[in-house]
């Protein structure tokens, strides 16, 4: 086959009018059509579309080929479309999630399959996880290490507690901040709050998860904190992935959760957490939480009171790095969409 | 011939490469290929010859291949760095 032109960068092109026309055969392949992406791209042969994916952020999907295209290097020019959005919009590493039985042909397009897990694939494409790996060789120590991740939203005391408790029984425990943006706490405040709270704990690393913990890749059901077969799916694939790509590399033999006796999402997460990573050799260690004023400590309760102000409980819920903030001028905005919801 | 900016060229077509150049202040070269057991050596001895012609000494080149032949990634590889290396 004679390589197809090359498209000048950008020419990736979104749609406005054949959005029917890609929806059509996204349905007709028995894919549910999805609002909530930043780009669609398609592929036409003789004015007839005969295929189309969809990109939200780094993950593609909604990949559909018309039946009469499949088997054929389609998929090839689809993706690179896919690939080109990816790229004029940042994304050097993008993620798709497919049957088992299709990861070969993504493999042919030099895709990495990061883990299979019951009825899904997840693979990736572009620098992805050995670079990540890469950028964090320095490090990693030998020895029997833990992990930690936690989304921090913000730091409270609950975590602080758990990470002592953690490293105290570990050689290195590294503390995964989850990088997705998703929370009204920013990263970058997330991990620093992080970082200040633990500075005193010499055996403490503290990394950012990328794509590959509790991400809109691995995981996207837990920002919406919703139950069901698709999010114990996703679930899985998270916890898989935790124990099948950042557990060896950081010798991780063991993961620590604090208790959840209030967010049944978290709840579930942790029973499975259990299974999952026993399956694969690595303990799990519940921390029972801490309490103050007879309930336990969380940040959903320190959401609550920073939206209505309550400074005297949170001096009681946060360190003092998070309580510096929460009265700084930086946190202002955050309260007011904290007020908003 | 200086990689200023990032840029890529190609496509994900079988017998075909994207390449994607991005400034760096050293050379680094990352191969992802479906013949990479066979031939990464080729490959990489392809792109060198480019960069070498090309006169470049700097830039992360990272190439995904599909199997191209040698002229197509001589093509591919150029291309993406002439896209940089505008002003």
């Amino acid at each position: 086959m004679v390589p197809g032109p090359d498209l000048a960068p950008g020419s990736a092109g979104s749609l406005g009018p054949a959005l029917g026309e890609a929806r059509s055969l996204i349905e007709s392949c028995g894919l549910r059509f999805e609002p909530g992406f930043d780009d669609l791209v398609t592929v036409y042969e003789q004015e007839r579309l005969v295929a189309c994916g969809a990109r939200a952020g780094y993950v593609l999907k909604m990949l559909a080929i018309a039946p009469s295209h499949q088997g054929s290097d389609t998929l090839g020019e689809l993706v690179t479309r896919l690939v080109q959005s990816g790229l004029a919009a940042g994304q050097d590493t993008l993620f798709v999630f497919t049957p088992p039985q299709n990861a070969p042909s993504f493999q042919a397009l030099n895709f990495r399959l990061l883990v299979t897990q019951g009825q899904a694939a997840l693979l990736e494409y572009g620098p992805g996880l050995p670079a990540y790996l890469a950028a964090h060789a320095a490090q990693i120590t030998p020895g029997r290490n833990g992990a930690v991740v936690i989304n921090g939203n913000p730091f409270t005391l609950g975590h602080l507690h758990l990470v002592e408790q953690a490293a105290a029984r570990v050689d290195r425990l590294f503390l995964f901040v989850v990088r997705e943006d998703r929370s009204v706490f920013p990263f970058a405040v997330r991990y620093r709050l992080a970082r200040e709270a633990t500075a005193h704990l010499a055996n403490v690393t503290l990394l950012d998860t990328s794509r590959y913990a509790v991400s809109a890749g691995t995981f996207p059901s837990y920002f919406l904190k919703r139950l069901d077969a698709l999010s114990a799916a996703q679930m899985q694939i998270d916890l898989c992935l935790f124990a099948e790509a950042l557990a060896p590399p950081f010798h991780l033999a063991t993961r620590f959760v604090g208790e959840e006796p209030l967010c049944p999402t978290t709840a579930a997460y942790n029973q499975m957490m259990a299974q999952v990573l026993g399956e694969h050799g690595i303990g799990l260690v519940v921390v029972p939480r801490i309490e103050s004023g007879g309930l336990p400590i969380s940040a959903t309760r320190v959401r609550a009171a920073f939206r209505t102000g309550d400074f005297d409980t949170l001096a009681e819920l946060v360190p003092p790095a998070t309580l510096a903030f929460l009265r700084s001028e930086a946190a202002r905005p955050i309260q007011t969409q904290l007020e908003e919801v | 011939m200086r990689i200023r900016s990032k840029a890529s060229a190609g496509t994900m077509q079988s017998s075909d490469l994207m390449v994607v150049v991005e400034p760096s202040d050293t050379l680094r070269i990352d191969v992802d290929s479906t013949v990479k057991k066979q031939y990464e050596h080729l490959i990489r001895a392809q792109i060198g010859a480019t960069l070498e012609q090309l006169q470049v000494s700097a830039g992360h080149i990272q190439i995904s291949d599909r199997g191209a032949l040698d002229y197509a990634i001589a093509a591919r590889v150029e291309t993406a760095i002439r896209r940089a290396a505008k002003e």
